[in-house]
């Protein structure tokens, strides 16, 4: 017969401390669909990187061996090998760009959601525990698995983009589809994510439309940083040759003259006495008309007294920008999680 | 000690008041019973009570003193809420390392020998049992924290009359053991008459009636005598509800420690619990609030004595 | 009252969950001597007041024989744990028969039968049924049915039993 005894008051002392190991193993067992199908994501992506890869490399390991380095045979080899790759590599990290949102948002949104949505909360809120520490416990332990798998899928993503960068690129390592995949930057990525599904499943209390709000949000903010924000982590470089230091950023390259920004109606008129027209203000296409020994309308054009602009960001500048932008992603993602925390604790149902 | 005590407590939801204006002071040791019909408040109270949510006005603290939702009042007190929240996912033995790892004292010898008695095995997934079954785990877990005060909102709404009966039988065995004090929310009058010794009667947000058992049923009588007269005697005494037939008609009546002797030609009768408040339930305008002194640091209120 | 006549099932079950919880069987249950001779039942439609139900068994009991003197009552627990009722309910009808003289606690072991209920000699009993065979040949030549007889008869007996409750100092409602 069990009775509740008397006899083990004393045996209460003090909080045990944070059961970190119990909570991560609790927050496994309550999502673990979620986790499983980031797991799954992540492993794909993973899989379908080293597939490609593994041939990439191979073919990468005869351009690189080719002799003499620098020549106009082996610069045609490593043409034709960008040729063949680097579309390919690009739509790859273009389709890619979604993983750090989606892992964000299935393993953040639902964390504190599924809480509110089965009505669990009525029982972990009234614990002896608390909700703060309740709610930290379930977070740090994810939250740091999330960093840790961006880091590791980082290694895989350099490791599969040697080949690309070896052979010259002109997309250097701070091309926007590019960057936040290396480096710092797809660990910070994820945890933004991470943190943004956790403050949305505390506002919203509801999995699905959490999900949406983290995926929103975070695209939000990471086409504003790609586009606007980035670019000015230090002033861009500006330069009138028409050579560009190789695998630089161009952000924005612009004809002028005499000062002043030149448009395509006056390109057009300098160019049309050598019958070549400028589709774009990069694009040129000769017509019928046009001399057959002539050269570079660009060439041409600085003849005539037009200057081009570029403006770009250096590839020796990558690190930096990997350290600022992994920084306030990680200082932002510190405060939503606290926000978060702040919120359990002032919430009231 | 109050268990529970309330002072000018009120909780506004936009721009509707669940609770308005609640004074309270529920002794320990006792089984208090929170009755009203649906939409009353009672849930309300109870989640005010045990820190889920924040009063909008008024104070409402516990276990003698501390501010509900405090780390001490969340120690002292282990709550059930409604349909009995459990990690569906999560085993038995699951849930039971959650809770010893979220709270200071838990016992796992009885917790487990409990469950042993009651037939759950503990690898089964909590959402795979019964739904008596999920009451009693959530009750075990509860009780397994040995807190001081008990809470459980409409515990047994979802349960049958055997898994009901075993879990008021697992609640009463508690108090009957140890040092637990508890307040159970219900609107079923007919269950709790075995069961509570102090009432709480709560109808459109606000506290109606509050007192011990004992005393209520004592201080009120059924008085039945002839319809014509009752109206004259309503002037005199202290009418809570009166039904009429023709010619008959029964007041019931409280009698605020004064046992007058009985009208001639009527008779009286003591007063069940049900019958009681039911007839509070029927007469939103009437109250029996505890006199001065109970609960501390609030004004001494006045037996509030509406009449129709 | 139905007393269970199988004693040893009775008393086993105190302490144990309530039924249909599969609780011991076999060896382990010979061996468990039971721990009061009567187990009480619950009327919830008979309008008595609970503690009252669980006074009157135990008085029934004693006139019937199934409890002697140095008999155990049920413990508190057990009653709580099978009947569902609060415990308070269980002290208070205790409390009550300490009052009447029939038992008495001894702390930490229980509650035991300390008399039996006051036999009145068979030539008394003779001249009080006599004497009510009287009254109820008056009250049906008055032309009181049956049932006004018994309600007549309870509320003077109430009323008998307040006079005298008065009388000798004790409140009726114990706090």
């Amino acid at each position: 017969m069990a009775t509740l005894t008397t006899v083990q008051p004393a045996q209460d002392a003090g909080l045990r401390p944070v059961p970190w190991r119990r909570m991560t193993w609790i927050t496994w067992r309550q999502h673990r669909l979620a986790l499983a199908g980031v797991i799954a994501l992540l492993g794909v992506a993973a899989a379908y990187l080293l597939i490609t890869g593994l041939p990439m490399h191979q073919a990468y390991g005869a351009v690189s061996a080719c002799r003499p380095a620098g020549s106009g045979v082996c610069q045609q080899a490593a043409n034709d090998f960008l040729d063949t790759y680097a579309p390919g590599v690009g739509v790859t990290l273009g389709v890619f760009q979604v993983i750090p949102a989606l892992i964000g948002a299935f393993a953040g949104a639902p964390l504190l959601a599924r809480e509110f949505e089965t009505g669990t909360f009525r029982y972990t809120w009234t614990q002896g525990f608390g909700r703060a520490r309740w709610a930290l416990a379930k977070i740090a332990p994810l939250a740091v698995a999330v960093a840790v798998a961006g880091g590791a899928f980082t290694l895989l993503v350099s490791w599969y983009m040697q080949p690309i960068f070896g052979a010259g690129d002109h997309n250097g390592p701070l091309y926007p589809t590019l960057f936040d995949f290396l480096g710092v930057a797809l660990a910070a990525w994820m945890l933004a994510a991470f943190a943004i599904g956790v403050l949305a499943g505390v506002l919203v209390r509801r999995v699905i439309p959490a999900i949406f709000a983290t995926l929103a949000a975070w695209a939000g903010l990471a086409f504003v940083t790609g586009i606007f924000l980035r670019q000015h982590y230090e002033a861009p470089l500006v330069t009138s040759s028409p050579s560009i230091p190789a695998s630089a950023w161009v952000i924005s390259q612009g004809w002028f003259r005499g000062g002043n920004p030149a448009s395509l109606d006056m390109i057009n008129q300098t160019l049309r006495p050598v019958d070549v027209q400028a589709v774009t203000p990069e694009l040129f296409q000769p017509g019928p008309a046009a001399p057959a020994t002539f050269g570079d309308p660009v060439k041409y054009l600085i003849q005539h007294g037009y200057t081009q602009l570029t403006t770009y960001q250096p590839a020796s500048r990558f690190w930096p920008f990997q350290w600022i932008e992994g920084g306030w992603l990680l200082a932002l993602s510190l405060l939503l999680i606290a926000a978060t925390v702040w919120l359990v604790r002032r919430r009231a149902t | 000690m109050n268990v529970i005590e309330a002072i000018g407590l009120g909780k506004r939801y936009g721009s509707t008041w669940a609770l308005r204006g609640c004074a309270l002071a529920i002794p320990a040791g006792h089984v208090a019973a929170l009755v009203g019909p649906n939409g009353a408040g009672k849930t309300t109270l109870l989640n005010l009570a045990v820190g889920l949510t924040a009063p909008t006005e008024g104070t409402v603290t516990v276990l003698d003193g501390r501010p509900a939702g405090s780390p001490a009042a969340l120690d002292g007190i282990a709550f059930v809420a409604q349909d009995a929240p459990l990690y569906k996912s999560l085993s038995v033995a699951d849930m039971l390392h959650l809770t010893r790892n979220l709270n200071r004292r838990f016992d796992q010898s009885y917790a487990a020998a409990r469950l042993g008695q009651l037939g759950i095995p503990m690898r089964r997934r909590a959402g795979n049992l019964s739904g008596g079954q999920q009451a009693q785990l959530a009750l075990t877990l509860a009780l397994a924290r040995r807190p001081r005060l008990l809470v459980l909102d409409e515990p047994m709404a979802m349960l049958d009359p055997l898994a009901r009966h075993d879990f008021m039988a697992a609640v009463m065995a508690a108090v009957a053991d140890g040092d637990v004090s508890v307040v159970l929310s219900s609107h079923v009058l007919a269950e709790l008459e075995r069961v509570a010794d102090y009432l709480v009667l709560i109808t459109s947000g606000s506290v109606q009636v509050a007192g011990e058992v004992d005393d209520l049923l004592a201080s009120h009588r059924v008085l039945t005598g002839p319809a014509a007269e009752a109206d004259s005697y309503a002037q005199r005494l202290d009418v809570v509800n009166a039904r009429r037939g023709g010619a008959q008609a029964h007041l019931l009546v409280r009698t605020n420690g004064r046992s007058g002797p009985v009208p001639p030609g009527w008779e009286e009768h003591p007063v069940s619990l049900e019958e009681l408040a039911l007839a509070y339930l029927r007469e939103p305008g009437a109250g029996a609030l505890p006199g001065p002194t109970r609960a501390r640091g609030a004004e001494p209120m006045e037996v509030t004595n509406w009449q129709r | 009252m139905t007393i269970d006549k199988d004693v040893s099932t009775a008393g086993d079950r105190a302490g144990t969950a309530p039924s249909g919880t599969g609780g011991d069987d076999g060896p382990a249950a010979a061996a468990r001597l039971p721990a009061s001779p009567i187990e009480f039942r619950l009327d919830p439609g008979s309008g008595v007041p609970t503690y009252l139900q669980l006074v009157q068994q135990v008085e029934h009991a004693l006139r019937l024989g199934y409890l002697k003197l140095g008999d155990q009552l049920p413990k508190v627990r057990d009653v709580v744990a099978s009947l569902a009722i609060n415990p308070n309910t269980v002290l208070k009808a205790y409390r009550e028969l300490e009052t009447k003289g029939l038992a008495a606690g001894r702390p930490g072991q229980g509650t035991f039968i300390q008399a039996t209920l006051n036999q009145v000699a068979l030539p008394e009993l003779t001249e009080l049924r006599r004497s009510l065979l009287g009254w109820l040949a008056t009250a049906d030549a008055t032309g009181l049915d049956e049932d006004g007889m018994v309600a007549l008869f309870t509320s003077a007996l109430r009323g008998f039993r307040e006079r005298r409750g008065a009388a000798s100092g004790e409140k009726e409602s114990v706090a």
